[in-house]
This record gives structure tokens, sequence and C-alpha cells, in this order.
């Protein structure tokens, strides 16, 4: 019994691992491009996204995935995402995506911020190119102020991978919640539990890691 | 000879005129103390200098070139960067890069540069080694041999702005710029601060120092200038504009520092 509840449940953490990479990989570099759009000179545009990540921020996660899987199928008259698995997982990681990316521009654009202008202006008055300050003034001291608040909100994304049960990916929440609707029995849910725990334990040693790397300087 | 000559610059913030008319020039080797009440707009000629603001009317000489003209066609990034290296710039608050040790900080934009060329790829440990060793001379020069590999929160306010100052000095500027240097620190850290300051006056290094201090501006300084409300008041020998004013308003300013 242990043995298939596992086996079940490593399953279910290769579709959540799943979700959350491709989530990362797409949200992050959004995220950032953003960030700093929202600091545009261009007010329209500002207004725009400020509008846009207030929406996002301001409604459920569980709310945009529902919309964002049957919205389509519904407006156009057929489903764009195809009704096997892969299509679900793609369009839980759609719906995370624009989610996460409205929250990453958020603290990416504060680190942006937290940056004294005296940086960028010393970079300016030893001759250094606007490339060369991002890229050896800036850069290094944004990372080191957005990675407490980044862990948070990514420790975050693994726990809210569980969503995608809403429209039935088999990802690790869906797995140990499978075993006690089939066969009554609750104890695969705590086990599920221990899987989140590890998850989320690698990723706090990894982020722990790196803000002891930064800590060199202040 | 002149090698500095600044004519008629204006800057207005929104619809504050900061600076009306000023016109000024600094002989090669001089030190100019640039003394004046808060918001006279002494940081902002010095930024204007430095090009961290565009003046809207004037223009900048230096040794004959004129580098900037008011109104003229925008220059390119590329002839921005080159002409701003005529000045170094020390800031009030040192703004020191937190990541990087003293020497570091000191050779970044000279290591920077260096890359650039072609001929630095073939050899670039002794291109960078040579870059240290004059780094390491430049913070010898300082005080601070033995705070070359310290990072800025490592250090003293008194220490991280000398780091400053060879941060300065490095890129070898025409003239350089010293927005009150000392203001940020605490009294018994700026006399470390401005011994160095006097020490490249008397190696006739060419300097524009703001300052609050005046019996240092004196001593020091071969020229002084009175800033009030954007404009220069009166400019002088040193001695002559502390120990014997002609403007009431350089007078009245003065008083008030001998009483405070
Ligand atoms: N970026 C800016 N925007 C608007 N006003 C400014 C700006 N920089 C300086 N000022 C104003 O210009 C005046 C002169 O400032 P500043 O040059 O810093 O004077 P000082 O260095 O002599 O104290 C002040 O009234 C200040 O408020
Ligand atoms: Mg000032």
């Amino acid at each position: 019994m242990l043995w298939s509840v596992t086996v079940q449940l490593l399953g279910g953490l290769w579709t959540t691992f799943r979700i959350f990479i491709f989530t990362l990989l797409f949200s992050l570099p959004i995220g950032l491009v953003l960030g700093i759009a929202s600091r545009s000179k261009f007010k329209l545009l500002r207004s725009i996204l400020h509008i846009f990540i207030w929406i996002i921020r301001g409604t459920p996660l569980m709310l945009q995935l529902i919309i964002i899987f049957y919205g389509p199928g519904l407006w156009l008259g057929h489903n764009i995402w195809s009704g096997n698995e892969a299509g679900r997982i793609t369009a839980t990681v759609v719906a995370f995506t624009i989610n996460y990316s409205c929250y990453f521009s958020v603290i990416f654009r504060g680190g942006i911020e937290s940056v004294p202008v005296g940086q960028r202006e010393a970079g300016e008055v030893l001759g250094l190119t606007k490339w060369e300050i991002f890229w050896n003034i800036t850069l290094l001291q944004m990372i080191k102020r957005i990675v407490p608040p980044m862990s948070n909100e990514i420790i975050t994304l693994v726990k809210d991978t569980s969503l995608a049960r809403i429209i039935a990916a088999y990802e690790l929440t869906f797995s140990g919640y499978s075993f006690m609707k089939s066969a009554g029995i609750t104890w695969p849910l705590f086990y599920t539990g221990v899987f989140y725990l590890i998850f989320v334990g690698v990723l706090t040693i990894l982020f722990n890691l790196i803000e002891k790397k930064l800590d060199y300087f202040k | 000879m002149a090698i500095l000559e600044v004519n008629h610059i204006e800057k207005q913030f929104g619809h504050t005129k900061v600076l009306k008319d000023v016109s000024f020039s600094l002989d090669q080797g001089h030190a100019l103390a640039i003394i004046g009440s808060s918001g006279s707009g002494k940081t902002t000629l010095l930024r204007c200098l430095n090009f961290l603001e565009t003046p809207d009317k004037g223009e900048i000489i230096v040794k004959g070139e004129r580098i900037y003209k008011a109104g003229e066609t925008k220059m390119s990034d590329s002839e921005l960067l080159q002409k701003r290296l005529h000045f170094g710039m020390v800031f009030q608050a040192f703004h020191l890069f937190p990541q990087y040790t003293a020497l570091t900080n000191v050779t970044l934009a000279h290591k920077l540069s260096a890359l650039k060329k072609p001929e630095t790829k073939a050899n670039r440990k002794e291109v960078f080694d040579k870059i240290n060793a004059r780094g390491l001379e430049l913070l010898d020069q300082m005080g601070l041999a033995d705070r070359a590999y310290h990072y800025p929160h490592q250090l003293s306010g008194g220490q991280q702005q000398r780091v400053a100052i060879a941060r300065a000095l490095a890129l070898q500027p025409d003239i350089l710029c010293f927005d009150e240097p000392t203001s940020a620190l605490d009294p018994e850290l700026t006399g470390e601060v401005l011994k160095v300051i006097r020490g490249l006056a008397e190696k006739k290094t060419t300097m524009i120092i703001v300052t609050h201090e005046m019996a240092f501006a004196r001593d020091v300084a071969d020229e002084i200038v009175f800033m009030d409300g954007g404009i220069i008041v009166e400019q002088g020998p040193a001695r002559q504009v502390i120990e014997n004013p002609q403007q009431e308003r350089t007078k009245a300013f003065l008083s008030r520092y001998s009483e405070g």
C-alpha cells in the first residue's frame, strides 16, 4: 500500500513540479519587464499596468484559473486547451504566469527603486554606460534586496499549484485526495503534506544559501 | 591659463530658477572653494559640470574646448561619456559601491574601460595587475593601504570618503569636484578628509570644493566664490573674500559662520 501511494504521489509531484518550474521560467522574466515598464515615462502605459496588476492581485488565483481554462471554450465555442492532462497543465501555467508575473513585477520594481540614485550617479560620473552601471553596480544590490520577498512568493507558488486540482490536473494534492475518495483512508493526505514540506524545505535551504552568499555587503 | 571656463550657466527646476547666469573660470593647478548657504545652488552647479544635470543656458569650456553649449544638438552617449571624464566628482554621501572592496571601487571604471580595448584581451591579467597596482598606490596616498580589501560597510565615514576620493582620482580628471565632502561626517572624522584634500592642493590638483569649512577654504583654496540665491555674489582670492568681503550678503553669511 505504502509503495503504491508513494508511486502515485510521485506522479502528482511531477505535475506539481512542472507547473512550478514553467511558471517560474515564464513569470520571472515577464515580471522583470513589467516591473521596469511600470516605472516608464509614459503615463498611459503606467496606468494600464497599474490597473492590470491591481485586478490580478485583487482577485483570487483560483477564479483566474477557472476563467482561463473554461473562458475560451465558452467565448470561442471551442476549447483552446486540449482536453488531456497536458492541456490542463498548460492552462494552469498560463494562469499562474499571468498571476505571478504581476506579483514579481511589484517585487522587481521595489528592488530597482531600493537602490539609491546616488549609486547610478556615482557610476555615471565615472564614465560608465547605462548597461555597465546596471550590470556591475545596480543588479547585485537589487538581487540582495529582492531575495527575501522573492523566496516568500516562490514558496507560496509551491502551495498554490494545488489550485490546479480545480480544473482536474493531477497534481500532488489531487493524488493524495484520490485515496481518500476511493479507499476512505486519510493517512496519504498527511503523507502528501510531507512531500510539500520537503519541496519547500529544499527551496528554503537554497534561498538561505543565496542570502548568506550576499551577506558580505550591506 | 584657464583650464575651465563656465559662462552664463542657467538651470531651472520646474518654475524655480536655481542657477541664474553663473560664470567663473579656474586656472590649472588652482583650487576653487564655493561657499554659500544651503539652497543657494552649489550642488546643482557641480552637477551641471558633471552632466548629472543639463544646464538650460550657457557653455562650459575645458582646456579651450567647448564641451557644452546649451541648445546645441544633443551629443551622443559616447561623446557624453568622454566629456564627463574631464571632471571627477566626490559626493557628500560617498556613494561607494557596497558590493566591492575599496580597491575594486577605485579600479572598477578603469578595468571596464580597459576591457573595451581589443589589446586587453590578450594580456588581461597584466593589464589588470597594472590597474590594481595603481589603485593600491592611490589608496596608499589616501592613508588606506591597509584597508584595500575592506568593504565599504567595514570602513568609517572618513575612510569611505577617502576611498571615494581615490576612486575619483583614478581616472585622472582634469578637474576634481567635491560636494561638501565632510558634511556627512562626524566632527572628529572631518580632519582626516580635509588633510587629504589639502595634500591634493599642495600637489597642484585642479579642484572645485563646495564646503562649509571656512577656515579650510581660506587656507587651502586659491579663490573663493560666494553663492546666494543661484547667483555668484562675490568672487576673489580666498583670503580676501573671507577676511575682507566686499558685499553685504557675503559679510552677513560669514558673520553667521563665525558666530556659529
Ligand atoms: N532635482 C531637483 N528638482 C527640483 N528642485 C531642485 C532639484 N535639485 C535642487 N533643487 C532645488 O534647487 C535649489 C538649490 O539646490 P542645491 O543646488 O542643492 O543647493 P545647495 O547645494 O547650495 O544647498 C534648492 O532650492 C533645491 O530645493
Ligand atoms: Mg548641496
